[in-house]
């Protein structure tokens, strides 16, 4: 393991940030620490860097107890949403900054950056400033900067939260590659549940504070631990009393399945290839105000299913989970049901 | 790590962009909203500072070369240039550490007490500097508090120009400070940077251009300062005799053109110090 991290707790006056969090992210592989804003993703990951401090717990990296160790002798690469750069450097010698801390001659400095330089396809640009570079750019600089110093691990907060969608796409896909490279432990921060499923090994899906799994992108896709994590990863909705995915309910015009759920179309909307029904479900008296007294379960069918059915607001509908569904109970706390309507 | 492995390159920005075609530099880039600003800046600047500064000029060269010799070659109003610029340079230089620091202390530190320094810091701004020779005076006169007999010596230019001239420096430097993003001095720390590194090389280039700014402000300020001068440095001649106070003697003297002259001396000094300033600035805050 290459990152230990166990029993961290940090508060901000009151407010508890990271609560006895404690995971394991293995040498070599691209980590993803995925949650809502403001669930303590960033303090996790600059307390391993050692930009902040804990309350109580350890980290430890390759091995060694980190715990009070401070962010210069960590051997840890760290790159900022806002880039850091140094805007009075030129691009060479942004990168050039943590290899001349370390006093390397100066021939090995100068071949190094040129090294990285083509790494991360900026040797162009090498006596720009900063400022006469894209955000992109930038952050690819601010890449090479950080890998220079042959770090043990790479943390990187939101990386390409700042950048428009198609660029972070590409830099996302780009990410993903430059790791199979230089095989360094990384782990990068995002609250983008694609961008963690696309490119990461593994997934810590952190919310308030605490760790709620840890595990590959397909194991967090096909066997969440809780309503959270699945409300997190994509889209969910409820069906007698259990969550589950809105494609992974079967739809017939008879009662022919035991524990099918009677329910009446009420909204039938096509959006592209897919169409979405929504079933109100139980005998709620249509003019009940309250959801409970007449909940709502969202179908998710392809065009050609919903033709064949001929499904039409009024049409009276059986649902039942398709055999092999993800489903979690949701017999959550209010306060965590409430989590799950804002991260899907 | 050490491998350099090749990798695709990505469709970045500059991959699929076409390298913009330079256009010839337009002659001007002004608007016609920017160009009244200009226009009103422009005159602004020559009703109050050209027109002086040239009326000066002009009276000072009327004696031709022979009256800058003759003034400059009188040994008393050498001596006051002297004392002037070197007290000036003294001071700005102590300035430039304790301004910063203070600047620094006020931005970075929390204690007791912050908010009321940081109003105080702005005292030597708003009191009005005869009140400030007088305030010196009862503290470093005759019958100092402190045992500290420093009036009508030269230390008592360096106090009073050093109380006057406190506040350029951190003014200036304080809301650049305030700007800075802590996240650079991170990123430097992780790479392995110390304190002492990350403010050398990345915090100082930062803060350079409001230093010299401020030190620019400084300078000027202490060689024109007479009010807090008066009383305390007694005006003895070759000794605390400072260049404003020697203009007016000469102007008393019914001597104009020879106070133009002196004036005009000090401009240049002025100019060639605040030139100074830019070119340093221009160094430094490229070096890191
Ligand atoms: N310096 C601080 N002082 C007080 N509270 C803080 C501080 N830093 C973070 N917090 C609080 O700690 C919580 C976790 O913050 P953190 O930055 O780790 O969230 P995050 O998961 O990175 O969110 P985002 O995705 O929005 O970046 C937030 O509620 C935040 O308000
Ligand atoms: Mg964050």
């Amino acid at each position: 393991m290459s990152i230990e991290v166990s029993g961290l707790t940090k508060k901000f006056g009151d407010f508890v940030a990271l609560d006895d969090v404690s995971v394991s992210l293995p040498t070599g592989q691209l980590t993803a620490l995925l949650g809502p804003s403001g669930g303590g993703k960033s303090t996790l990951l600059r307390i391993i860097a050692g930009l902040d401090t804990a309350d109580s717990g350890t980290v430890s990296i390759e091995g060694v107890d980190a715990t009070g160790l401070p962010a210069q002798k960590r051997n840890v690469g760290f790159v900022f949403q806002h880039y850091a750069v140094f805007k009075h450097m030129t691009v060479a010698k942004n990168v050039a900054f943590g290899l001349e801390i370390r006093k390397r001659p100066k021939a090995e400095i100068a071949h190094r950056v040129e090294e990285l330089l083509e790494l991360v396809h900026l040797s162009q640009f090498s006596h720009r400033l900063p400022s006469q570079l894209s955000g992109g750019q930038r952050q690819r600089m601010a890449l090479a900067r950080a890998l220079a110093v042959e770090p043990s691990v790479l943390l990187l907060d939101e990386p390409f939260g700042a950048l428009d969608a198609k660029v972070r796409k590409e830099l996302r896909d780009w990410l993903r590659r430059l790791h199979d490279e230089v095989h360094v432990t990384t782990v990068f921060v995002t609250h983008d549940q694609e961008e963690a499923l696309e490119v990461a090994d593994e997934i810590v899906v952190i919310n308030e504070g605490r760790v709620e799994q840890v595990g590959s992108p397909d194991q967090l896709y096909d066997e969440p631990a809780n309503d959270f994590v699945m409300g997190f990863l994509g889209e969910v909705t409820t069906l007698g009393g259990v969550v589950l995915r809105p494609h992974d309910i079967e739809v017939a015009l008879q009662p022919g399945l035991a524990g099918a759920v009677r329910g009446t179309v009420t909204r039938v909307l096509r959006v592209g290839f897919e169409v979405r029904v929504t079933v109100r479900t139980g005998d709620g008296d249509p003019t009940a105000v309250s959801a409970q007294a007449s909940p709502e379960t969202t179908v998710v069918l392809t065009r050609t299913h919903a033709r064949q059915l001929g499904l039409d607001a009024g049409t009276q509908v059986w649902l039942t989970p398709a055999s092999g569904a993800t489903t979690v109970s949701s017999m959550a706390p209010a306060g965590r049901r409430a989590a799950v309507t804002s991260g899907v | 790590m050490t491998s350099t492995p090749v990798l695709e390159r990505p469709a970045s920005p500059e991959g699929r962009r076409p390298r913009r075609v330079r256009r010839t530099t337009p002659r001007s880039t002004l608007t016609r909203g920017a160009g009244l600003g200009l226009g009103i800046a422009m005159l602004w600047f020559s009703i109050l500072v050209l027109l002086p500064l040239s009326a000066v000029v002009a009276a000072a060269a009327e004696g031709g070369w022979g009256r800058y010799l003759s003034v400059l070659q009188n040994d008393q109003t050498w001596a006051a240039v002297t004392l002037t610029v070197s007290q000036a340079v003294l001071v700005t230089l102590v300035n430039v550490v304790v301004g910063t620091v203070i600047a620094w202390v006020l931005v970075r530190d929390r204690f007791w007490g912050k908010r009321a320094l940081d109003v105080v810091i702005d005292v030597p701004f708003a009191l009005p500097t005869i009140v400030a020779g007088l305030v010196l005076l009862s503290l470093y006169g005759p019958n100092s508090p402190l045992g500290l007999h420093w009036a009508f010596t030269p230390n008592a230019v360096t106090l009073a120009l050093a109380f006057v001239t406190l506040p350029f420096i951190v003014r200036t430097v304080q809301p650049v400070l305030e700007e800075l993003e802590t996240d650079v001095e991170e990123a430097a720390a992780s790479l392995g940077a110390k304190r002492s590194t990350i403010f050398r090389r990345i915090i100082l280039p930062s803060l350079v251009p409001a230093i010299t700014a401020g030190a620019a402000l400084s300078f000027a300020r202490a060689i024109s300062e007479y009010g807090s001068l008066v009383l305390l440095s007694g005006n003895k001649p070759y000794e605390t005799e400072v260049v404003s106070v020697r203009v007016l003697t000469f102007i008393e003297n019914g001597n104009t053109a020879s106070a133009a002259a002196l004036a005009s001396v000090m401009l240049a000094i002025a100019l060639v110090v605040i030139v100074l300033l830019d070119v340093l600035q221009r160094r430094v805050s490229r070096r890191g």
